[in-house]
């Protein structure tokens, strides 16, 4: 469960990107988060992977608050959240295999377990015959799902992902929320910027509606709502 | 920490650098120049301070008898002075025992001695060692008490400089190497900021799946480590073997005076021992300080 309290957060060159949010996601829910550019989308996002600390207010993901966890034990933290970017951020000089086992060696998984794990995971995102390619030999859809794969190999209970979509043609773009789907269906929250309007209308979720660093919408089954 | 996972460390360590081979070489290299200079001044200040502390044994007062005492006097004296809790020991050096080491000393030229053993001008000495060697001069001093005593010689000026000199000569050696060794560490640093540069991204990866900061740490440790033994390695093998020439030249081993150098043996494991180690703690700490820049939140 992630919670926020009163959260507010300026940046050192005194932009504020939130101004007060109050917002609580279950376990195993599905959210949009959509908002102008510039709305604090992405900083809402970063705070939940302590990728930015708030300036003020509490964040509690799963009753443990991050704003007062000592330095050393974020790494311990973020194992439990998985974290997905627009540009797929694929080590270039790895295979597709190599890219998803980094990030269980990185967590010291023993190797034996990691071959198994990682084998598993790009079979449940489709890219068990392509494991051995490199991410400049695969198309945008598939490295995303390479990212995909990565971020939910050491069984996290968050998704986070920034803008998945953002670099993908519509088809590759649902093959990618067909995944999110399934990989939430399992029992992963899957939170989820974006500013693609027909996949909000099409796949009702939950909407949350960032504007000038305050939530101006929160709703079950809701709409994009915006027009871009 | 897990086996396994400290074999990954040194792979990623030695990969890291093979791939810069120039850069490794030039961090390499400004290691071995800093621990060059750094064994040079280490040879040289072990042997002053050893030479200081053979001349502290050597320090001895001899106090010169009046030429008329008779040997009741003499003994007189000595028990006198070993009683004296400053003095260490006493010894009596009769005139003939003085000429005979003085020929000795000599050596082949002692033709202009000759003739001196009809009449020894020599006076007889007492060989006296202060308990402390630093107090030899107030020793000395009270030799004016004992009537028997005509003067008294310690080689005063000679023991006192050397003793400044060494010490301010290893004053010298602290904050030169200490200068050359934060330079050397920088070099490094930049060397392996390189090689983190080149890394970000996996570095970014890593802290974003939650690799603790010491698994991200652990590969440039090493690397520091490597750099700063293979760093050691060329100014260690230079120094030891221009020393070994130097001893062989003076062929000082035997010799004797102030030019008696320390012998190889218990040398040259000091001096391998600290250059290796300086060098590791100048390879670790410049790694550590471009590391620790990745590592922020």
């Amino acid at each position: 469960m992630i919670e926020m309290h009163d959260v507010y957060k300026v940046y050192g060159n005194g932009v504020k990107a939130l101004n007060g949010v109050n917002v609580k996601i279950d376990q195993s829910e599905f959210v949009y988060v959509v908002g102008p550019s510039g709305a604090g989308k992405s900083t809402f996002i970063k705070l939940m992977y302590r990728q930015e600390k708030p300036t003020h207010g509490v964040i509690l993901i799963n009753g443990v608050n991050i704003k007062r966890v000592r330095d050393w034990k974020i790494p311990y933290l973020r194992r439990n959240i998985g974290v997905v970017f627009q540009d797929y951020k694929l080590l270039p000089n790895m295979t597709a295999y190599e890219n998803v086992a980094f990030a269980m060696e990185a967590v010291e998984t023993p190797r034996r377990k990691i071959r198994r794990r990682v084998q598993e995971i790009l079979e449940l995102v489709g890219l068990y015959d392509r494991m051995n390619a490199l991410p400049s030999q695969l198309s945008g859809g598939e490295q995303q799902r390479v990212s995909i794969a990565r971020a939910m190999v050491n069984n996290p209970s968050f998704l986070i992902a920034d803008e998945p979509t953002g670099n993908l043609d519509p088809e590759n773009s649902w093959d990618i929320m067909y995944l999110l789907e399934e990989i939430n269906t399992r029992g992963t929250t899957v939170v989820m910027a974006t500013h693609n309007k027909e996949i909000v209308n099409t796949m009702r979720k939950r909407v949350i509606a960032v504007e000038q660093g305050v939530i101006v919408r929160d709703e079950q089954q809701g709409e994009y709502g915006y027009e871009d | 920490m897990k086996i396994e996972t400290l074999f990954r460390h040194c792979r990623e360590a030695f990969r890291s650098l093979t791939r810069n081979t120039w850069m490794t070489f030039a961090a390499v290299s400004a290691v071995g120049v800093t621990l060059l200079i750094f064994g040079f001044f280490l040879v040289f200040a072990f042997n002053i301070s050893f030479m200081a502390s053979e001349l502290d044994k050597q320090v001895n007062v001899r106090a010169f008898l009046q030429p008329n005492v008779t040997s009741d006097d003499i003994d007189q004296v000595i028990g006198q002075l070993k009683k004296d809790p400053a003095v260490k020991s006493v010894k009596f050096q009769s005139k003939e025992d003085g000429l005979r080491q003085m020929k000795k000393q000599w050596g082949d030229d002692d033709r202009i001695l000759k003739g001196l053993e009809r009449g020894n001008p020599l006076p007889d000495t007492l060989v006296i060692k202060a308990k402390n060697p630093q107090k030899t001069k107030q020793l000395a001093d009270s030799m004016d008490q004992y009537s028997q005593i005509a003067d008294k010689d310690y080689g005063e000026g000679v023991t006192n400089n050397i003793l400044d000199l060494s010490a301010w000569i290893r004053d010298a050696v602290f904050v030169f190497g200490l200068g050359l060794a934060i330079l050397a560490a920088f070099l490094i640093s930049n060397t392996i900021k390189l090689t983190i540069f080149a890394r970000r991204r996996e570095i970014e990866v890593m802290r974003l799946v939650g690799a603790s900061n010491w698994f991200i740490r652990w590969p440039f440790f090493i690397e520091g480590s490597i750099i700063g033994i293979l760093g050691a390695i060329v100014p260690m093998t230079v120094t030891l073997v221009s020393y070994n020439a130097v001893i062989g030249i003076l062929d000082a081993n035997g010799g004797q005076g102030i030019f008696k150098l320390l012998p190889m043996w218990p040398l040259s494991l000091y001096v391998a021992g600290m250059t290796t180690i300086l060098g590791i703690m100048i390879g670790v700490w410049g790694s550590m300080i471009s590391v620790r820049r990745f590592l922020r939140v």
